[in-house]
């Protein structure tokens, strides 16, 4: 097909060739093309078949407003393919056909119509029962739009963002562009969304003249320039407004070009001030058969011409209901389309110059005509019309019907927002009437169709949206009142809202088939509001999202059920305004961990790591998960461990002791200088959180460690419950500030010995002490005696920068020793062999701190001061049926149960925490939790787990803990 | 996600850097001769009010402050005079 190749207002490089194939075949586009129109340009006129009655479909409007052009493009469907620019090379198929989109099989199903009234499906197919599973898969077989293979994975690179503003505009027409220049003004930020891949909107494809007689193409580039020259406007084309909510919070997605880095990004802006200026849509003529291929909208054919250089067809009859038709039909017929005639709705109103140029260009017009029918299947032939009255009619050869009721506005981003629109008698359109504070409309939208009321109604509202910033621009404002009050207001609009047909083969709704005669259908039975009556017959529930409906259903009620008493209601329009892909929400998958300030030299030594909650730790050092060699190096010798990820705090001023007497169950006011206690902290419901260390460094000025996953909420929890009492205390977290090494066996206190300049022997730094002292005279640290893994140990706890040089000490004195670097697994079954619990492991959302047998933590003398789940405590301590916590010992010592299998008899009874193969005791052990009825010594318990084949597993209680039940070790 | 708080160290944030803590309950109850009903209400029972309610929020990706703030949960916006309740 030939090209309009000259004309100023294209918006494609014709020198530059793209290709795609379609059908087998290899099409040519250009740059520039959507798909859509690189496959018009190439003769393709059907482009889809419909939902339920496999009608062929068309180009219609050629901005997505129904799934007309929904396509599938590099296997990824429902692709709309009318606002999807072309890329190189992409493949392109039909979606629900059985053959191609021309020569469709399943074409007699348009035939079947009658069949198939409104609320069929709920009607029929479902009596007797096993009637719907049959029907349910034919439906499925015959019904829908793309399908998607189970194994499709999406390409391309998927990002968000989220920038600030003071002023968000939406849409880049003549009044956005208007609004984000007099936002810009006051030198505040201002983004600008438009969803087409250029700002212009609809003066971006006239020829009309601006107020200077320049055409309005010229005017919005010379906007479009002066946007893209202020800095403090940040553009963002091709992005399409998701939704917009509370406090000016709006989403959009952007689709990047080939020098983008993203694919597709989503947007999210919080503005103070926003500009809704987002222009009008048609509304679709409604008269039988109005989708057919080759009927199409007036902006469709326009832009068709002057922005992509194709000619919608050769022989055209206009059904139109807007000046915009008139102006389309000139500016057409002087590109080289032969006009039939021009039916107007209205018989009067139109423009005069615009009557004019009809009339010099010998174009028949006929007033208060409108179209009522066209012949043709895959293509159209004649087109019938008649008087709005339907009393004379006429019929005209033709290829193309151009037909538009007329505009209604795009209010979808106001109404998201909980603003409120209302039929307006003048305009014949749903205005806004009411808007969320800091939300402004201007442009079409409003009811304005003078290119100047436009740009003057955009500068009114981005100053007021600077004015929500909270600058004084009230004499500007005041200005810009004026201004637009002196132009051409709102136009009186055509409010027909069918042409003079019954409706069988009339389509309210092209994305789900929904007729006329389905609509009187619906209201016949009994629905009543549009609202109902969309999900009765699924009007405006496909891929377009009520584009095509959503004016005319209203309207069609209001006028059918006859009752003036009741405006008409728009149904509900909801966020995505404009569908995306999941990929688009989700982003960019990144990994945010944290590491250890010995992260890189224990990956040199080998260590294998996992992600555990926020971190990646060394969870093994060798390939055998077992950890057998780690384990028994830490029994027999030494071992070291990176333990940095311990949550680590500093508690002080002078009500720091009070703040502990909070949180913690023992009483913290017990414990001594160059001390380690043991405590644990529980929420209200007395279910215990959390256990760690905590060590007096001074009067008021604790020290204190918390388990890995309780780290971040530490300090919030402090400050919550001492929320009231106004104390004064701080609360540091020197997680990250401080990293954290653990030797640990029988050797530990030799390789320990050869590095410090202070007495450690057991006399001098005995079990649950606490010291500071020098390593290799330089390296200050803290240093506790625990025994977590239930040997010989000291926590060495310095700051982060000196881990790598404590690590590397340590390591060259343990070599004579043969000291060996743990991971977290080794250390999960030493301490399991001491039964030393970890929480979240040994304990779920119910276990309290009974359960799990550390009462004797719990100080109930201190009542004042009002310990955090201590009053629950009191109340749960009777009770019976509660789980509790229990050792347990295989009868088969070679196999430990999965953890997470279940306990049971008849009934579950509990379940397995931690269980495995110990190799210090040559059994295989765990602990669970389970029925307290269970709980007594030699109890046999059986286990249930996955994949055991119906064999369970047996095992019985066993006093804890398992390994060096006096606790000698630890303390040696 | 479209709720705004203000801070009374950082100002007006997005929704997203806050934890919410419930609705303002007062300080806690005396553990002596607390009956287990009472203590229950504390904890559990909420008024769910349909309209303006003063509520603690913590600036979680913020300063970690607790503070007390208004909010109509008819609209989920915070209201800065809290309207007179009986």
């Amino acid at each position: 097909m030939n090209r309009l190749n000259n004309l100023p207002t294209l918006r494609i490089n014709p020198s530059e060739k793209l290709t795609l194939k379609y059908k087998g075949r290899t099409f040519q586009g250009v740059s520039g093309d959507t798909v859509a129109t690189a496959l018009f340009a190439n003769g393709v006129r059907v482009f889809a078949r419909s939902l339920k009655y496999h009608r062929p479909r068309g180009l219609y409007s050629l901005d997505g407003e129904c799934s007309n052009t929904c396509m599938e493009v590099d296997g990824l469907p429902n692709v709309r393919t009318e606002n999807t620019l072309l890329k190189d090379g992409v493949t392109v198929k039909e979606q629900n056909v059985v053959g191609s989109a021309d020569r469709d099989m399943m074409g007699f199903m348009d035939k079947l119509d009658w069949m198939m009234p409104a609320g069929f499906y709920y009607k029929t197919l479902h009596k007797p029962a096993w009637v719907w599973p049959l029907a349910m898969k034919q439906v499925r077989k015959t019904a829908g739009l793309g399908a998607i293979s189970p194994d499709f994975r999406i390409k391309g690179r998927y990002d968000e963002i989220y920038p600030k503003a003071d002023v968000c505009v939406i849409g880049g027409g003549a009044a956005g562009m208007s609004a984000a220049l007099a936002a810009a003004e006051s030198g505040r930020r201002v983004i600008l969304l438009e969803a087409r891949p250029w700002l212009g909107g609809c003066f971006d494809y006239r020829s009309a003249p601006y107020e200077d007689g320049r055409p309005l193409y010229e005017r919005a580039r010379e906007l479009a320039t002066q946007v893209r020259e202020t800095p403090n406007i940040r553009v963002f084309t091709q992005a399409p407004v998701i939704g917009v909510y509370n406090n000016n919070l709006i989403t959009a997605f952007q689709t990047g070009g080939p020098e983008d880095s993203f694919t597709e990004r989503y947007i999210q802006i919080r503005a103070a001030g926003l500009v809704v200026a987002a222009g009008c849509i048609e509304r679709p003529l409604l008269f039988d058969n109005n989708e057919r291929p080759g009927v199409m909208q007036v902006g469709c054919a326009h832009r068709l011409a002057r922005t992509y250089g194709l000619l919608p067809g050769t022989q055209a009859v206009f059904s139109v209901g807007h000046d915009l038709g008139l102006e389309a039909a000139i500016d057409l017929f002087d590109l080289g389309l032969k006009i039939s005639c021009v039916a107007d709705i209205r018989e009067d109103g139109q423009n005069p110059e615009l009557l004019l140029g009809l009339k010099e260009r010998k174009i028949a017009f006929l007033r208060g005509w409108v179209a009522t029918d066209v012949e043709g299947g895959k293509s159209i032939k004649k087109a019938h019309l008649s008087t709005v009255d339907g009393t004379i009619s006429k019929s005209f050869e033709c290829d193309v019907l151009i037909a538009s009721a007329g505009l209604t506005p795009v209010t979808g981003p106001v109404t998201v927002a909980q603003g409120k629109t209302a039929y307006d008698h003048h305009t014949g359109y749903f205005l806004v009437t009411e808007t969320p504070k800091g939300m402004h409309v201007a442009g079409r939208m409003t009811g304005l169709n003078h290119c100047r009321s436009i740009e003057a109604s955009g500068r009114l509202a981005g100053l007021q949206a600077v004015a929500d910033c909270g600058l004084d621009r009230a004499a500007d404002i005041d200005a810009a009142e004026k201004t637009l009050a002196m132009l051409p207001g709102p136009e009186r609009g055509a409010k027909l809202v069918t042409a003079p047909v019954k409706g069988r083969k009339t389509f309210i709704c092209f994305d789900e088939d929904t007729t006329i005669k389905n609509i009187k259908q619906a209201i016949e039975m009994g629905f009543d509001v549009p609202e109902l009556i969309k999900r009765f017959t699924s009007a405006g529930t496909g891929p377009g999202q009520g584009g095509i409906p959503g004016h005319n259903l209203p309207l069609y009620v209001a006028k059918y059920e006859a009752l003036d008493t009741k405006p008409p209601k728009p149904t509900t329009v909801r966020a995505p305004l404009t569908p995306t892909l999941i990929a688009a929400y989700a982003g960019a998958n990144h990994d945010m961990h944290k590491r250890t300030p010995a992260h890189h030299i224990q990956k040199a030594a080998g260590g294998v790591f996992r992600r555990i909650g926020v971190w990646r730790r060394a969870r093994y050092f060798s390939q055998d998960f077992t950890c057998r060699e780690e384990i028994l190096n830490v029994r027999n010798n030494v071992g070291m461990l990176d333990a940095s990820t311990l949550g680590k705090f500093r508690v002080h001023g002078p009500d720091a002791l009070k703040a502990l007497q909070r949180v913690y169950v023992s009483d913290i006011a017990k414990l001594k200088e160059g001390r380690v206690k043991y405590s644990a902290m529980c929420n209200d419901d007395g279910c215990v959180i959390d256990d760690g260390v905590i060590v007096k460094q001074g009067e008021n000025d604790y020290y204190l460690t918390t388990s890995t996953a309780r780290a971040g909420a530490t300090a919030e929890w402090f400050r919550y419950h001492t929320r009231y009492e106004g104390w004064n205390f701080a609360v540091v977290n020197l997680t990250d500030a401080m990293g954290v090494v653990n030797i640990s066996g029988p050797n530990a206190r030799k390789v320990l010995e050869k590095v410090v300049d202070a007495d450690i022997s057991n006399e001098a730094f005995p079990f649950s002490g606490y010291r500071e002292f020098t390593v290799a005279g330089a390296v200050p640290v803290r240093a506790m005696r625990l025994g977590f893994v239930g040997e010989l140990s000291y926590e060495l706890h310095v700051g982060a920068s000196y881990m790598p040089t404590l690590w590397k000490i340590i390591e060259e004195a343990g070599k004579e020793f043969g000291i060996q670097p743990f991971g977290v697994e080794a250390q999960n079954v030493l301490r399991m062999e001491k039964c030393h619990i970890i929480l979240g492991q040994e304990s779920e959302q119910r276990t309290n701190l009974l359960d799990v047998g550390l009462g004797f933590l719990w100080d109930r003398k201190k009542t004042d001061a009002k310990t955090v789940g201590a009053a629950a405590l009191k109340q749960t301590e009777g009770d019976t049926g509660r789980l509790t916590l229990v050792g347990f010992q295989m009868e088969d010592s070679a196999r430990a149960p999965r953890d997470g299998s279940i306990i049971v008899d008849n009934r579950v009874r509990g379940y397995v925490c931690t269980a495995r193969r110990s190799f210090s005791l040559n059994e295989a052990v765990g602990m669970a939790l389970v029925d307290s009825q269970l709980s007594d010594i030699g109890t046999r318990l059986e286990i249930f787990e996955d994949e055991c084949n119906g064999q369970r597993l047996y095992c019985k209680v066993v006093p804890k803990p398992f390994y060096d039940p006096e606790g000698k070790r630890m303390k040696m | 996600m479209s709720l705004t708080l203000t801070c009374p160290i950082c100002g007006k944030r997005n929704g997203y850097e806050f934890r919410y803590g419930g609705e303002d309950k007062g300080p806690r109850p005396a553990e002596e001769g607390l009956s287990p009903r009472s203590w229950c209400e504390y904890v559990h029972m909420n008024k769910c009010v349909a309209g303006v309610q003063k509520e603690w929020w913590f600036h979680r990706d913020g300063c970690g402050t607790w503070f007390t703030t208004h909010r109509n949960t008819l609209t989920n916006l915070e209201v800065e005079e809290p309207e007179a309740t009986s």
